[in-house]
């Protein structure tokens, strides 16, 4: 047990401090699917004791090209809190981060609190709005590197969010299309359909899994669904958008 | 010893034989006498000339190479063009002879239908607008004759840029009902998605891919006629199919087209 406080300290203080930890599983290399949840809990309580709120959930590996590439054939789930929230239209500092990458993304707002192994018309009954998004993630693992318990420790690689305004998910969301320019230039295309082949299932996969944990998604809570296209790596100076159909336009600058 | 180079008709001929042989040709591109993108399209029109003279219709064109990806693979700054000929399509629904295509691939694309001739000099985005009757969402079998798909722009565009067969959607829609540029686009094939992207990734907008081909057509001599077919290229990666798969394309505001690829004998 306290071998797991250990490790909620040291990825808690590599996100903190903005340094490149060795990856867990060299030292540990059995490390486990629920050790390493109780890892990314612990150090997500460490956050909520030093004033963050929790804010929601967000799901990752929601596309078979990176369940494969992981070798794991389940997404996984990790705690977003109000510190990682980015002002839209505003300046990310570059250097609060390891190695950040923005992920272009469909973010849900619940209405209704929702847990447990329900379907995807009760998940959409409960949600409120549906916004774009994008999620800035950095790895605390040394040159992005990590097996599956090492990202699940780290809070599944999250560390930042751009969201957009939320509009009535009155439209079908299954396949819209998906931009991220870089300075006005297209530089990651695809579709809602790449998150599982409906984003609804990825909040269906959330709703069982917080579950899981004892957690559940209440009103006001967030759900960040899943990578939409491959990640871009931020440079200084860069503007980054994304544009999805019928959601509108989510962007940042990226300063020193 | 080098083996002595061969002409256009040679090369033509080649490609010819390759398709009634089912057996793929070794790249062109090092054994034809000036191998740059004039030769290219000159072994392309001579084919074309060929089919027509056989009694193929001429239905419309493709156009290939419409991301940077793509071009950088083939060595290429603008897309490329292929011939379309009414034997090559087919509707919503229907089982594809897979075995007429070597080493069939699929994409996702938007297919335009022409209610008037684009031809005449200085065409702008306006006149290529108005000149469409309505787009369908189109599953594009593209193959190669090349062994491998070992294909270079000259490989490429002689063998009719690697065209081969086409499923037209059947609900034919304005341009006004969809976003050409934004809208998603998903091919899937057993519920799993192989391939994803959305109109932006045919360069910039496919009605603009489009405009380019107009032009280009005017250049060469063969413009583009009232009741043509444009296949206006891919909106996400190629992927590849085999016998026995049924693939279903969604493009947002387009519907849907799906077709099954026949088993092999």
């Amino acid at each position: 047990m306290t071998a797991l406080h250990e490790l909620a300290l040291r990825v808690d203080e590599a996100a903190r401090n903005a340094t490149a930890i060795p990856q867990i599983t060299d030292e540990l290399p059995n490390l486990g699917i629920d050790d390493a949840y109780a890892i990314q809990a612990l150090s997500i309580r460490r956050r909520l004791e030093r004033g963050e709120r929790r804010i929601g959930v967000k799901m990752g590996l929601t596309s078979r090209a990176k369940m494969i590439q992981v070798g794991v054939d389940e997404v996984i789930w990790g705690r977003l809190t109000d510190a990682m929230l980015l002002e839209e239209g505003a300046s990310l500092s570059r250097a609060r981060y390891v190695h950040p990458r923005a992920e272009p993304e469909v973010v849900y707002r619940m209405g209704r609190r929702l847990a447990g192994k329900v379907t995807a018309l009760e998940a959409m009954a409960a949600v409120e709005g549906v916004a774009p998004a994008m999620e800035i993630i950095d790895s605390r693992y040394q040159a992005f590197r990590f097996a599956l318990p090492d990202v699940i420790a780290d809070n599944s690689s999250s560390s930042g969010l751009v969201i957009g305004s939320f509009v009535k998910p009155s439209f079908d969301l299954s396949n819209l299309g998906v931009v991220l320019s870089v300075d006005g230039m297209p530089r990651q295309i695809g579709s809602t359909a790449a998150i599982l082949g409906n984003p609804v299932r990825s909040l269906v996969a959330a709703a069982r899994m917080v579950a899981q944990w004892g957690e559940s998604l209440e009103p006001g809570d967030i759900v960040m669904a899943g990578g939409i296209t491959a990640a871009h790596a931020l440079s200084i100076g860069e503007y980054v958008q994304t544009d999805i159909e019928g959601l509108g336009r989510v962007a940042i600058t990226v300063g020193d | 010893m080098t083996e002595a180079l061969i002409n256009v008709e040679q090369a033509a001929a080649l490609l010819r034989d390759a398709v009634a042989t089912g057996t793929p040709i070794a790249p062109l591109r090092d054994r034809v006498e000036n191998p740059d993108a004039a030769t290219a399209y000159a072994i392309q029109e001579a084919n074309t000339r060929h089919w027509i003279g056989e009694g193929r219709r001429l239905v419309g064109r493709k156009i290939g190479a419409t991301s940077k990806a793509v071009q950088n693979l083939l060595g290429l700054d603008q897309p490329d063009y292929g011939m379309l000929f009414a034997d090559m399509a087919f509707g919503d629904g229907e089982t594809i002879p897979v075995a007429r295509v070597s080493q069939p691939k699929v994409e996702g694309e938007i297919a335009f239908y022409l209610r008037d001739d684009l031809d005449g000099d200085a065409l702008t985005l306006a006149d290529v607008m108005h000149a469409i009757e309505y787009a369908v969402a189109a599953i594009e079998i593209v193959g190669s004759r090349i062994a491998d798909w070992n294909i270079k722009i000259v490989d490429t565009v002689a063998d009719n840029a690697s065209s081969g067969l086409y499923v037209l959607g059947s609900q034919p829609r304005p341009l006004t009902a969809f976003d050409p540029v934004l809208c998603g686009m998903v091919m899937s094939c057993r519920g799993e998605p192989i391939s994803t992207g959305a109109g932006i990734a045919c360069l910039g907008n496919p009605l603009v891919a489009t405009l380019w081909l107009a032009k280009k057509m005017v250049e060469v001599g063969r413009p583009l006629k009232k009741g043509d077919t444009i296949l206006s290229g891919a909106l996400g990666p190629l992927a590849p199919v085999k016998g026995g798969d049924v693939v279903e394309l969604r493009i947002s505001g387009l519907g849907a087209v799906r077709c099954r690829f026949e088993e092999e004998a």
